[in-house]
């Protein structure tokens, strides 16, 4: 199964996501920027942000145990494992049969686990507080994505992403019904919320009480923090990837492309991510951050858009075998 | 047009159609709910409209044409001007209460509504079916989607609180009705559906009219309030 | 080639012997024989497994053990796989036996009857005839309440064995009643299993539907499922450390044993609302009991919930595979199937690792009250590491040993939408939500428990005074640890069982292929594929670029040390300010709060001079088990009236009494001519 022109898409996607990711965190705050009238700092500000953060000193706070120090290797392993399944420049990636869409759900949820454990193990009021928020947001989410993927693998007959994406592109009416319709309106929901955007919680946040992910992480300084700000921007760059290729495929390099088709496909993937991007950051200009309880009610939402995806699909396309 | 995009292109409809109405409950601000019913309206003329392109049936085109600027317009447009716009935008000595631009305390929660609401559209395909066995075509399949929407309306008006809720609750009931109509009969005459539409028109009016002088008399549009005028 | 009865004898008398011997020994060593007697019942567990697998055991019929029909034994493969899971359990358990009640924990009767109860839950799957089912049924329920009640001077023990008690044995009656019905439709009223299978197809519709639901309710009851799990989460968490685990691990399972053998393979394949009335119990079970794991703060209970819930998600899978097999798609069935044992294997490895490393915690802080825990990662390391491989499978991630009963389960349910008929394209998708936030849930519960529990740092006098645990404890964990690890990489292990009891299930492989559970696990007849052993490979390869990627820049970076917490400025971090187990829980409590109805209570005292000046603030809140509160206590109530009525009927005078049996003699005499 391994055959060169996946291998090369696989390590393309890697490559283009890990340095792609603070372009595009920085090209989302200089959207906004804008639409807010300041001058913003340029896209390239999160990579300099890295660049300082990792020629600090590691500081170790005492108390600490093995799990703070492993958890933002863990997320950034795990975002980098995602960022190889996902069909960002091909749908041939070799580990496209390794890990489906269930599995890649799994996958994102360990790294989550992973940084929720390392906010409880510092011991601080406001790492349990963010442990245990971003924790309730992960176990409400679960639900509309599951549903969700079961409404995309349904006319795909499986639930390998690149599978689903290459039969979207080999038949593009998919895109236009009402079943994409409204598992795209679910699914980008979870990617908000998912990835810690408003109206969820706010990216930019300086109040302590009302931070998610923020929150988590106040402990962690100099390389580690680098590590777990690149791996935030990598798991937005893959999220965002996965949902703009799972609803609009065109340009994706297939299982057999050549250099060329991969070159297209990043070019077509990196255009369509920073769009989409432009897109989430324009309309974050509009929202204010939704109190924690309400939440769940924009969640529930969001099952309900992924269940009526999942039912209209059937009832629609009638009992297809 | 091929039969494919017809069917695509119907579908897409009715999945609009479905999506605006878990908007509108989904959301609290009205102007919102208003926008959404816009696009709500916009998507039941589309069924006419397709229809009459795909058929080359020019009279059910006019159909849809009327139906599309009646209820993706007309209608909403009326609506939007019983909602204040946002605070900010106004003088402040005009402000009559925050509560008139969102939905408040409505009889059932957000979360429960959107569960209900599964359960009805759930129950609307179940009971669907039968209709879309009696003569199997793309827009007979369609039809329960239609009567989530109906279903879904009925729910509104049950737990909406404000008047204009009530209004938009009443016309997206009023969409998924003319939407199973036409998706199921595939042209409903143009005096019937004018008929209903120009009643639309006038209940539209009427309680504009209705809520102006609620607003002055209570200081709000709280259907609740009204409780006590039976005495 | 032996008998399945010889095979039961041996167990018996491995069983009996190592009760007679706990009693003979010493005090001293009373628990080192113990242990390894539960041990040696546990090897010749898996030894008849195995044989019971290969298809080496023959049934037999034996006259003298039970009076009147005798007892007769049977093992197939589906036995066998029960077999080979509790005494794998059993073996584990026994094992950290030895070190545990070398502390003092357990007496001396308690550690005798442990042996016993293993060899009677080993013996359970090896029936092959209603009453020796439920002789050996009766006897492991006896013996497990024996050590429930092994702390028996605690009031809450006691309040646990009673409500166990009663369960069971109304469990009891309900699969009597369901067996007695079934068997008296058998030629000749003959009640063994293979008379039994002849039978079902004379059985009319009406018995049959009763035979399912009074036999799902008794052995549903077992195995804990809503709204019959009351006892559950009371019993297993007041037992011992190994006797929680193999009562979680082991017997929950015989429930499940029960539901497949009779309702599966001797009464069915039922119709289509059997398998619905499975999924809506298995759901329901699933979503409410982990929805109590999420929020309860008690660390064995919390274990016990989550058992709750795992049963659920296998009845769910169960109910599935009945549906997809009652729809005429075989192949999807047995993915659902498959599905069913995978998780249920799988369960019992990390619930047995799960409850020793509680039990060992427990033993020495004292505390199960993850309120009261925390930082015990620095003085109970292998207890640490040992939990949380635990806790990594019961939240069904990957790299964990639960993640792939979950994924086929999963992915059985995906295919089912397709797989015809409105009610399924309706149901199905909100099975998943359900299985998906089962799964959310079932994470954030397990997040609380490590993280409270383990992490962080010591919230009493006794988690601070935590060590390790003996050496054969760290044995016994280690051995579950690695059966956990290897389950969760490599689920081919199971191949050898699974390709011989899937064929065996009405919903299993009988008609059609099952999925394949290599390297990569595949599914037939539909795309849909996982690897966990490469996946795992992935993410170590991922995480060691993730390393390299840290090292960018570490030449010019000053040397690591460690300073104190920032703590946003604050300073002075003491425990009272740490997050705890409540807290953690306090937003999904309050987004489920329709359904788990906390009691609170939130006292404020002012100072008579400004209501604004506090002198004290108090708040409380507790999470009962609603089912326990809406469906029991009325009930219970209900009886305790009726007891009050009939005890104006006890006048204490004899002649009274006689007269009652007359009259009930008179009685009987008028009905029967």
């Amino acid at each position: 199964m391994l055959s060169v022109s996946g291998v090369a898409g696989m390590v393309t996607q890697v490559v283009g996501v890990a340095a792609g990711a603070p372009l595009l965190v920085g090209w989302m705050r200089q959207v906004r920027a804008r639409l807010e009238g300041r001058a913003g700092p340029g896209p390239a500000q999160p990579w300099r942000d890295l660049r300082k953060q990792l020629h600090k000193q590691n500081i170790t706070p005492d108390g600490t145990t093995v799990v703070f120090a492993a958890a933002p290797v863990v997320l950034a392993g795990t975002s980098l494992v995602i960022a190889a399944i996902v069909p960002g420049v091909t749908t041939g990636s070799p580990l496209d049969r390794v890990g489906d869409l269930f599995a890649v759900v799994g996958v994102l949820l360990l790294g989550t686990v992973a940084l929720a454990l390392a906010g409880l193990d510092t011991g601080t009021a406001f790492g349990g507080m963010g442990a245990s928020r971003v924790v309730t947001i992960a176990a409400l989410v679960e639900p509309t994505i599951l549903v969700a993927g079961v409404a995309l693998s349904v006319p795909a007959h499986s639930s390998n992403l690149g599978r689903i994406v290459a039969t979207t592109a080999a038949d593009p009416g998919l895109v236009a019904s009402p079943a994409a319709a409204l598992a795209f309106a679910a699914l980008a929901v979870v990617v908000v919320a998912e990835t810690g955007r408003l109206p969820v919680d706010n990216p930019a946040t300086h109040l302590e009480l009302t931070m998610v992910h923020e929150a988590m992480i106040l402990e962690y300084t100099g390389p580690r923090l680098a590590l777990i700000e690149w791996a935030a921007a990598m798991r937005l760059t893959v999220l965002l990837t996965l949902l703009v290729n799972l609803f609009v495929p065109w340009g994706v390099a297939g299982a057999g492309a050549g250099p060329a088709g991969l070159l297209v496909g990043l070019g077509a993937v990196a255009f369509k991510v920073a769009a989409l991007g432009t897109a989430l950051a324009a309309a974050e200009v509009f929202l204010a951050k939704l109190r924690l309880f309400r939440v769940p009610e924009l969640l529930a939402g969001s099952f309900l858009l992924g269940l009526l995806a999942a039912t209209t699909s059937y009832f629609l396309t009638g009992p297809a075998g | 047009m091929s039969s494919h995009t017809y069917t695509s292109l119907l579908y897409l409809a009715s999945g609009v159609l479905l999506l605006s109405a878990v908007g509108i409950v989904w959301g609290r601000p009205l102007r919102v709910a208003v926008r959404l019913l816009a696009a709500q309206g916009a998507a039941l003329a589309a069924i006419p409209v397709l229809g009459g392109a795909y058929r080359h049936d020019w009279y059910l085109l006019g159909v849809g044409l009327a139906v599309c600027v009646l209820r993706a317009a007309v209608l909403p447009g009326l609506l939007a001007r019983l909602v204040p716009p946002p605070v900010g935008l106004t003088d402040p000595r005009e402000q009559t209460g925050a509560g008139e631009r969102h939905e408040t305390g409505p009889l059932l929660g957000t979360s429960a509504s959107l569960m209900v609401t599964a359960g009805a559209v759930v129950l609307a395909y179940a009971v669907g079916q039968p209709l879309v066995a009696l003569d199997p075509s793309p827009s007979t399949r369609a039809a329960p989607v239609a009567l989530a929407v109906v279903l879904m309306g009925v729910l509104l008006l049950v737990t909406r609180r404000r008047a204009v809720s009530q209004i938009v609750a009443f016309l997206t009931l009023d969409n998924g009705i003319a939407a199973v109509a036409f998706l199921l009969t595939s042209g409903v005459p143009l005096v019937v559906e004018l008929g209903a539409s120009l009643d639309l028109l006038l209940f539209v009016l009427v309680t504009q009219v209705l809520t102006a002088r609620m607003r002055v008399k209570f200081g709000g549009t709280d259907l609740g309030e009204l409780q006590e005028l039976h005495e | 080639m032996s008998t399945a009865a010889c095979f039961a004898g041996v167990l018996g008398g491995v069983s009996l012997s190592g009760a007679a011997a706990v009693a003979a020994v010493p005090t001293r060593v009373s628990a080192a024989a113990s242990g390894l007697a539960t041990a040696a019942v546990g090897v010749t567990g898996l030894v008849g497994g195995a044989l019971a697998v290969a298809g080496d055991l023959r049934p037999a019929w034996v006259g003298w053990l039970v009076p009147l029909s005798g007892a007769s034994f049977a093992a197939d493969a589906t036995s066998g796989l029960f077999l080979l899971v509790i005494g794998a359990v059993s073996v584990v358990a026994g094992l950290y036996t030895v070190g545990y009640a070398a502390h003092g924990h357990l007496g001396r009767a308690p550690l005798a009857v442990l042996p016993v109860f293993a060899g009677a839950m080993l013996v359970v799957p090896l029936a092959a005839a209603v009453t020796t089912l439920l002789l050996f049924w009766e006897i492991m329920a006896l013996t497990s309440l024996l050590l429930v009640l092994a702390e028996w001077r605690r009031e809450q023990v006691r309040a646990a064995a009673l409500s166990y008690a009663a369960m069971t044995q109304l469990g009891f009656v309900a699969i009597l009643l369901g067996l007695v019905v079934f068997a008296a439709a058998a030629p000749g009223h003959a009640e063994t299993f293979p008379a039994l299978r002849d039978a079902a197809v004379h059985l009319g519709p009406g018995p049959r539907a009763a035979v399912f639901l009074l036999t799902l309710a008794g052995f549903g009851s077992k195995a804990g499922l809503v709204p019959l799990h009351v006892w559950l989460p009371k019993a297993h968490p007041e037992a011992p450390g190994p006797v929680s685990a193999l009562m979680s691990a082991a017997m929950v399972n015989l429930g499940i044993y029960g539901i497949v053998r009779v309702d599966f393979v001797l009464l069915g394949p039922g119709p289509r609302w059997w398998g619905l009335v499975l999924l809506a119990v298995g759901a329901l079970t699933a979503v409410y009991s982990v929805l109590q794991a999420a929020v309860a703060t008690d660390l064995k209970r919390l274990l016990a919930y989550s058992t709750s819930e795992n049963m659920g998600l296998i009845c769910v899978a169960l109910g599935t595979a009945a549906v997809l097999a009652a729809a005429g798609r075989p192949a999807v069935a047995a993915v659902a199937t498959t599905a069913a044992l995978v998780h249920l294997v799988g369960h019992a490895a990390f619930k047995t690792l799960g409850f020793l490393a509680a039990g060992g915690v427990a033993a020495v802080t004292g505390q199960r009250d993850l309120d009261a825990l925390g930082g015990l990662a620095r003085p109970m390391p292998v207890t640490t590491v040992a939990f949380g491989i635990a806790a990594l499978g019961a939240a069904g991630l990957p790299l964990g040993c639960g993640f792939v009963g979950e994924w086929l389960l999963v992915q059985a349910l995906t295919h089912a939408v397709a797989a015809g008929g409105t009610l399924l394209a309706l149901v199905v998708p909100l099975a998943v939500g359900v299985v998906a936030l089962t799964t959310g849930l079932g994470v954030a519960a397990m997040v609380k428990a490590f993280g409270v529990g383990f992490l962080a740092r010591p919230r009493s006098e006794g988690a601070q005074r935590a060590g390790e645990v003996p050496a054969t404890m760290i044995a016994a964990m280690a051995l579950g640890a690695i059966s956990c690890g290897v389950l969760a990489v490599a689920p081919a292990v199971l191949v050898p069982v699974l390709s011989r009891v899937l064929p065996e299930l009405p919903t299993g492989t009988a008609h059609g292929p099952g999925p394949a559970l290599g390297t990569l696990v595949r599914l037939p007849g539909v795309g849909g594929s996982v690897s966990p052993a490469l996946l795992a490979v992935a993410v170590g390869a991922g995480v060691l670029l993730a390393l390299a990627a840290a090292r960018w820049g570490s030449r010019r970076r000053p040397a690591a040390r460690t300073a104190a917490l920032w703590t946003c400025g604050g300073g002075g971090l003491t425990s009272r300010m740490e997050y705890t187990a409540t807290s953690f829980a306090d937003p999904l409590r309050r987004v489920f709060d329709a359904v788990l109805r906390p009691d609170v209570e939130h006292v404020v005292i002012a100072y008579a001079q400004s209501p604004y000046l506090l002198e004290k603030v108090s708040y409380r809140s507790w999470v009962h088990d609603t089912v326990e509160v809406v469906l029991y206590r009325p009930v219970l109530r209900a009886v305790a009236a009726a007891a009050r009525g009939a005890r104006r009927a006890h006048t204490g005078s004899i002649h009274a009494y006689l007269a009652y049996g007359a009259a009930g003699l008179l009685v009987a005499l008028v009905v029967v001519l």
